[in-house]
Order: C-alpha cells, then structure tokens, then sequence
C-alpha cells in the first residue's frame, strides 16, 4: 500500500493525471480497501504560509465528516513570479474501508496569481458543488479577482471576524445579491448557540406572546482590541433578532420601535465571543442568557425566577474544522443569513 | 413533512436553526418502564435527542411500572442503560444531569385504579414546576393484554383529552405486535380507538425510523432518474431480505405464538413493499403518504386456496452453525416447545395487481439463524433485449440491479456491466456504490429517537395506520391459518443457511435466483 497521505510534488498542469496515477497505484493492493469520497469542492484562498498550513490542517480534519477535493490555494501578489503545486490524500477509517479525499495544493504569487482562477476551475469535480472559503480578510480592493474565483462556486465561505470593516460585510452581501453565490459566515454559525438559547426562551407557548413585549436587548461583547470583527457576532445577534421580529433598522442602525438594542464591550472571554444577552419586556420583567463557565453551556433565566439550565446543554464545537463541516451539512443554502445582513452593515455603524 | 395541530404560532426565532421543529414540552409516560425495551432504546433514544439539543426545556419523562423504585433509583437504572445503549456515548454528565431532572416514576399495577389517580396528580404537579401544560404522551411498551386495561383506566380518570375539542393534546404510542391475525387486530384497535381518536394514536413500526427506509421515498421520488423505469415495462421481479443470524433468544415464549410471519412479514416487510411499490403520494404528509401505502396492500393478489405452498414456504432451523459459532435447533431453545412447528424462517412470491405491477414477482424471505444479519432489497431490471456483445461467450446477459440497504452498511449500489480493458470487447459486472458512512460521516440516529421526536411534533407519516394493519392481516391471515392446518409443519434447514431448498425452489422455478445480499 501506498502511503495516500504523503505530499507529491507535481507539474501544475498534470495535476489530474497525478491524482489519477495515484490512485491507479493504489488500487493494485486490492487487500486494502480505499474508497475515494466527495461530496463537495472546496476551494480555500490563504495569502500566507501560516494561513495556507491552517487551512489544510482544518480541511483534512473536516474530510472525515465531508468528502471533500479540497483544493488550498496561496496567493501573494507581491513575491517573485511561481506557480507549484502538490498532491496528497486525507483518509479516515470507516468500518472496514479506508475513506480518501483528494487535496491538492497551490502556491501562485507575482504575475502568477492572476492564473489562479482558471486553474482552479479546471480542477473542480464536475457536477459537485463548490464552496469557496476565504481564509481572512476579504480583499476587497481587489474585487474582480475575488468575483472570478467566486464564479464557480455555489458557496462563499467567510469569518467576519477577521474583517475590519463594515464594507467587507457589503462585499459579501453584494455577492449573494448578485451573483448565484451564497454567501456563508463561519461567525454566523459560530454564535448558533446564542441563538438557539434565545429561541427556546420563547419556545414554551405562554412565552410566545411575550416577543412582541420586548423593549430593551442588551449583548455584551468580548472585545480585547476593539477590532471590528470582534463586534460581528453581537451586530448579528441584534441584527437577527430584529429580522425575526419584523423590526425596522435605519440606515444608521437605530431602531424605529419602541426597542432599545445595546451593544456593550466586555472584557474576559473569547475576543470575538458574545458574553451575555439581557432582554427586557414592556413590564420591567427580564430574560437573560449567560455561559455557564464551569460547565461551557449556556443557560436562561426568565423573569429572574424560574432558572431554565435545561435549555441549552450542547456546546456546538467551534473550532474552525466543526464550523465549516455544519456549513457543509447543510445542503440548501443558509436562507436567514441573507436577510440578516443588510441589517448589520447598517447596525455595524454603530460600532465602526 | 407537517406537523399536525400545532398548538400556538410557530416560533419565529427557530427559523433557519438547526432544529426549526422543536416540540413543545409534555409529559411522556412509559408504560412498562421497567422492561427491556425501555432500557434498551426508549430512555437512551430520548437521551440522545437531549445530547442533539432536540429535546425542550421542561420535556419530563415518566416511567410507570409495577417494580419499586424511587425517582433517584430510576435516574440511576436508566442512567446505566444509557451508558450501554446511548447511540451518543459515552454520556455527557452535564447533559445526563439536565435530562435527569426531567426524569420521575411511578410505580404501580397497570390494573390498580389508585396508582393512575397518583400518576394523574404528579403529571398535574408537571404541569405547574415544568411547564407541560397538560401535554401528554402515553407509551404503551406493555404486551397487547394489557392495552384494554390501560386505555380504560387512562378513560376513566378522565386523563385523555378529546382533540376534537380545545386543550393540550393527548397521544399515545402503541407497540408491535398490533394483533395475532385480524380479529385480535380488529378488537386492539377497536379498543384504542375506545378511549383515543384515530390521529391520536401512533401506531410504532420502527422500521419506518429508519433513514434508509426513509430514503426509499427520497430515491424514489426526489430523483428524475428512477421513477420512469419504476414499473412493470422495466422491472423484471423485485426481492427483498430480512435475514437475522440470531435465534429467538429470550424471546422463545413469544415467539411460539408468533412465528416469523407475524413477527416481520406483516409489519416490516410488508412495510417496505409498500413503499418499494407505492404511487407517488400527493404530499409528504402523514394521510397522503399512508393512503398510497395501504393501496399497495389492498392490491396483493390473494394466495390461492389449497394451493399455498407454490408461493409460500416456511422453515425452521435446526442445529448449526452461524458465523463460526455453534447454533442449537430452535425446538432446543428456551421456552419453546420441543416439537414446536413455529416458522423461524418464511419465503413467499408475492404479486401487486395494480397498473404499475402487474405479474411482476415479488419475493420475500425472512429468516432467523440466517447466515448474517442483513435487510436488503433489490431490484432486478429486465436484461438488454439483445445479446450485442459477448456472444461467442456463453455468459448469460445480466440484469442491472439496484439494490438498497437497510441495514447494516446502509447504502445504494447499482450493478452494471462495463467493457473489460483490452482489444476485445468483452463485458463484466461492475457496482456503483453509495455508502451513508462514506458519504455522510455521520452515525444515522436511532429508528427510535426519530419516531419519539415525531411523536411529540404530532407528525404521523412514519407510524401505522389502523387501515394499513388490519389490510396487511387480511392478505396473511388466510395463509396463517392454511399452515396451521398443515400437518407437515416447516421444512427444517441447519442454522447458517439461508434457509430451506424449498426456498430456493420457489424462485428457480421461475428461472430466478435469490441474490446473495
């Protein structure tokens, strides 16, 4: 048997016919079993050493759960003209059978870049869908670059809590405006949680009533530098909340009703991370949301009486590898996110 | 799918959540909390839907029985079966302590009146510290003789909400076996529906919970492929396996009054050839799919009279050996009767006479002490009209055949022929394979734990309907009898086989052959 999981320098342009000699070779040792799984393309965009090396890593991790080609591109503009690449294999074991997806891996930079986006195209599984993870900042001084590697793809994949401004929140809206693209965010899933706990305040019936007795929503944020990105997952909460509840945010991001949303910074925690959520109804009564430290779930508590730790007892993983697996397990496109968004370039002006 | 009679508005905040249908909070009562069937799979199936975060707050569960336990006894029994039997292991002490707190019993006889008064007033105490709002499950893991007694009392304490009129509503879920023959199934539903209207009752095939069962319909109708050739102009015969490689084990008693007919034909199997064989239903809705189901049923051709044995055979096996392991004869197993003539093993051709299957054979076979435990079910397509190729051969031309798998190694494979590589064409079956595991990663949930959540959702697409067993008992019963008053009794085979020769003869007759699943 070969060993799939080894990294194979090869010719850019024979980049296919690599992976098909690969596989070739294997299936000559028929007493071990490999089965080749994909289920997605899923192209990752780094422009760093350290982000090319994180994507892969997390990639590989999340093959096991969605087959993948995973295809991990790095792209520097500004270096000496290269264009390389490898080939390698992320297996897992399941039941008798040993489960492969293909990665291949390219580094382009100087004018060598500007071949990236037919290049990828070309490797794509046919008649599979793409995801497009974009690994950090979007560049959005460079946006037909950005567009053209987004052409092929059924999924934009981004963290908005590397962006570092509202407009990178516009680019992608404007993707999943215009485009057949669907706009994704790993920080978008990543707060699930958040919003789970805040519907199942409002899931026992009597309860129901009470979401149009809201006035007041107060999100602490965990925000170390006050980065922007930090502030993202409070702006989608509120944003979200005020979507669901047919609310009407100005352009700059106040609310017309009779509902107050409060964006507080808090230190201690997960920079990034929303570290509690305290609503407050028309009749001075409260529901909160807090992490319970010592155990990592969240908990509810109604009117400051009844303690719901029941609620929510999972803790979604979040590392970077259980986010984009969830995004994948999904197979429709994320219908809410859309909706959300123009909200929370306006409600991000808050914070800007 | 709809769930039916929603209590309130829908929650706006679950919109696009991971769990957009999460139910309100009831009140499950299990009757025959202390048994098996609870330990093994309604407990750590209901565990596992708390770990997935699809239980709600204030989801309290009931155990009912006559053995003395308090409720910290019972959190500590269950929490035992839960680290044996959780499809979520090991069990996550934060989350078993949130479920616990949920968790009570009741002891009692099922005929004492005064144990249903106590049961009333907990649930009612429920009602105030949980927020069940009068929300009840009744779950019936009891042996069919005690369902009269059960349902009465549950009446007469006036713990049943009529759903024609406002309030919480009330369900009950009823176990396999749903009758004997056709008169006990008769008079079982004749009682529920004594005490619980029809669309209160959830009648638990589990079968039906499983996601390869459930993706028979998405194959079938959420794929343009298949649904053209899905009929009598392109399909030669259709087969289906429910193989075992266990014996009775403890369940000798009943299974001499059962027999694997009644034990698996007339639910699971028939079950599937209803849905191998159903129209497309009108919606993904609980009526809409179960009256295509039940159509299905009424058109199985009628065995002839006198004349059985040409489509039927039954088996019993005798001492063998079953994946390297020595296996004794079932009349040797506990609690059977040493000259028992039971059918531990069953094949039939079966025939649907309606439009799309007309004269197209079906053929069944389900089996205990087979050689591996295996569900499957194939479609064999009717050959190439003609030999093109490889006709100086005497290969004969073979059928395309799809064939889905239910259990274990759930997945799809189709079977093809492809050209050898070289400078002759000559031709070999090969296999396109889709495998859940390989494809999804994920471990499917239990049959249970998706049946429980449709329960408490009100949704009853994946449960029977009183119509679709009373027309399954109607086609067997006929057959039933006819082998009880056959003398010969079943044709023996050794354990480990698949089967009796007859079985094979009943297809080779018809120049077929059971495919090896």
């Amino acid at each position: 048997m070969i060993d799939l999981s080894k990294e194979v320098r090869v010719d850019v342009g024979a980049i296919e016919k690599s992976l098909a000699a690969l596989w070739r070779e294997e299936s000559l040792h028929p007493e071990h079993a490999v089965t080749r799984a994909a289920l997605w393309n899923v192209v990752a965009h780094t422009c760093s050493a350290e982000r090319h090396k994180f994507a892969s890593e997390t990639l590989s991790a999340a093959s096991s759960s969605v087959p993948q080609r995973t295809i991990v591109v790095r792209a520097t503009p500004g270096g000496e003209p290269e264009l390389s690449s490898w080939i390698s294999a992320n297996c897992h074991v399941s039941g008798e059978k040993q489960v492969c997806s293909e990665e291949i891996n390219i580094v382009a930079s100087g004018s060598q870049v500007d071949r990236l986006p037919p290049l990828v195209d070309a490797l794509l599984i046919p008649d599979m869908p793409v995801a497009m993870w974009w690994v950090g900042d979007l560049p959005n001084e460079n946006e037909r670059y950005v567009e053209q590697l987004l052409d092929p793809a059924d999924r934009m994949i981004v963290d908005s809590v590397f962006f570092d401004r509202a407009a990178d929140l516009d680019l992608v809206r404007r993707v999943g405006e215009r485009t057949t693209t669907a706009p994704g965010d790993l920080n978008w899933i990543r707060f699930e949680d958040w919003r789970m706990a805040a519907a199942s305040v409002f899931d026992p019936p009597d309860m129901r009533s009470r979401l149009g007795d809201i006035r007041r929503v107060r999100i602490a944020a965990v925000t170390e530098s006050g980065f922007f990105g930090e502030w993202i997952e409070a702006v989608y909460f509120a944003s979200w909340l005020s979507v669901q509840l047919g609310l009407h945010v100005e352009e700059d991001g106040s609310v017309g009703e009779d509902i107050a949303f409060e964006l507080q910074r808090r230190s201690g925690g997960i920079a990034g991370s929303i570290a509690g959520v305290e609503i407050t109804f028309a009749d001075g009564a409260t529901a909160t949301i807090s992490r319970d430290a010592e155990r990592g779930v969240l908990t509810t508590t109604v009117n400051g009486i009844v303690t719901m730790p029941d609620a929510i007892t999972r803790t979604f993983g979040k590392r970077p590898q259980d986010l984009i697996i969830r995004l994948l397990g999904q197979p429709d496109a994320d219908r809410l996110l859309p909706k959300v968004l123009p909200v929370a370039i306006r409600m991000a002006k808050r914070v800007a | 799918m709809t769930t039916t009679a929603p209590d309130v508005e829908p929650n706006p905040l679950r919109e696009g959540l991971e769990q957009e249908r999460v139910p309100d909070a009831s009140c499950l009562v299990i009757f025959g909390a202390s048994g098996d069937l609870t330990q093994r799979k309604l407990i750590p199936g209901l565990y596992s839907l708390a770990h997935d975060g699809l239980l709600p707050a204030g989801q309290t569960i009931v155990g009912f029985s006559r053995s003395d336990y308090t409720d910290d006894e019972f959190r500590k029994l269950m929490r035992e079966a839960c680290d044996k039997h959780a499809r979520t292991r090991p069990v996550d002490d934060a989350i078993w302590e949130n479920f616990a707190k949920g968790l009570f019993y009741v002891r009692g006889n099922f005929d004492e009146h005064q144990a249903y008064v106590e049961l009333k007033k907990r649930l009612g105490e429920f009602d105030k510290t949980r927020g069940t709002g009068g929300r009840r499950i009744y779950y019936l893991a009891v042996p069919p003789d005690y369902f009269p007694l059960i349902c009465e009392l549950l009446g007469k304490e006036q713990m049943v909400n009529d759903p024609e009129k406002d309030g919480p509503y009330t369900r009950a879920i009823i176990e396999k076996p749903f009758g004997h023959d056709l008169e006990s199934a008769r008079e079982l539903n004749r009682v529920a529906v004594s005490t619980f209207r029809e669309r209160q009752l959830f009648r638990i095939d589990h079968y039906l919970g499983k996601e390869t069962v459930q993706n028979l319909l998405v194959l079938r109708f959420a794929n343009g492929i298949f649904e053209p050739f899905w009929n009598r102009q392109y399909i030669d015969h259709v087969q289906l396996t429910v193989a075992e490689s266990i014996g009775v084990e403890k369940r000798g008693a009943y299974f001499e009054s059962a027999g694997i007919t009644r034990d698996i034909i007339q639910n699971h199997m028939l079950q599937l050839v209803s849905l191998v064989a159903m129209e497309p239903p009108v919606a993904f809705e609980a009526d809409a799919v179960r009256d295509e189901k039940v159509k299905v049923l009424r058109a199985l051709r009628e065995f002839p009279k006198g004349k059985e044995a040409e489509l039927a055979v039954r088996g019993q096996y005798t001492d063998g050996s079953v994946l390297g392991e020595e296996a004794i004869a079932y009349r040797r197993e506990e609690n059977v009767d040493p000259k028992s003539n039971v059918e531990t093993f069953a094949a039939m051709k079966v025939f649907i006479d309606n439009w799309r299957w007309a004269d197209v054979p079906f053929y069944l076979r389900a089996g205990k002490r087979l050689p591996k435990r295996v569900t499957d079910i194939s479609i064999h397509f009717r050959p190439a009209p003609y030999p093109l190729f490889n006709k100086m051969s005497n290969v004969k031309m073979q059928s395309n055949i799809l064939s889905i798998r239910i259990q274990p190694d759930e997945g799809i494979s189709l079977k093809f022929d492809s050209k050898i590589p070289g400078p002759t064409v000559r031709t070999a079956p090969v296999t396109m394979e889709f495998r859940y595991a390989t494809s999804f990663g994920a471990e499917p949930p239990e049959a249970y734990e998706r049946l429980l959540l449709e329960t408490m959702l009100g949704d009853s697409t994946l449960f029977a309907r009183r119509d679709e067993v009373e027309t399954a008992w109607d086609w067997l019963d006929p057959l039933l009898v006819a082998w009880a008053k056959d003398a010969r009794g079943p044709e023996l085979y050794p354990a480990g086989n698949w089967g009796p020769p007859s079985a094979d003869a009943l297809i080779e007759r018809d120049g077929r052959s059971w495919r090896r699943p």
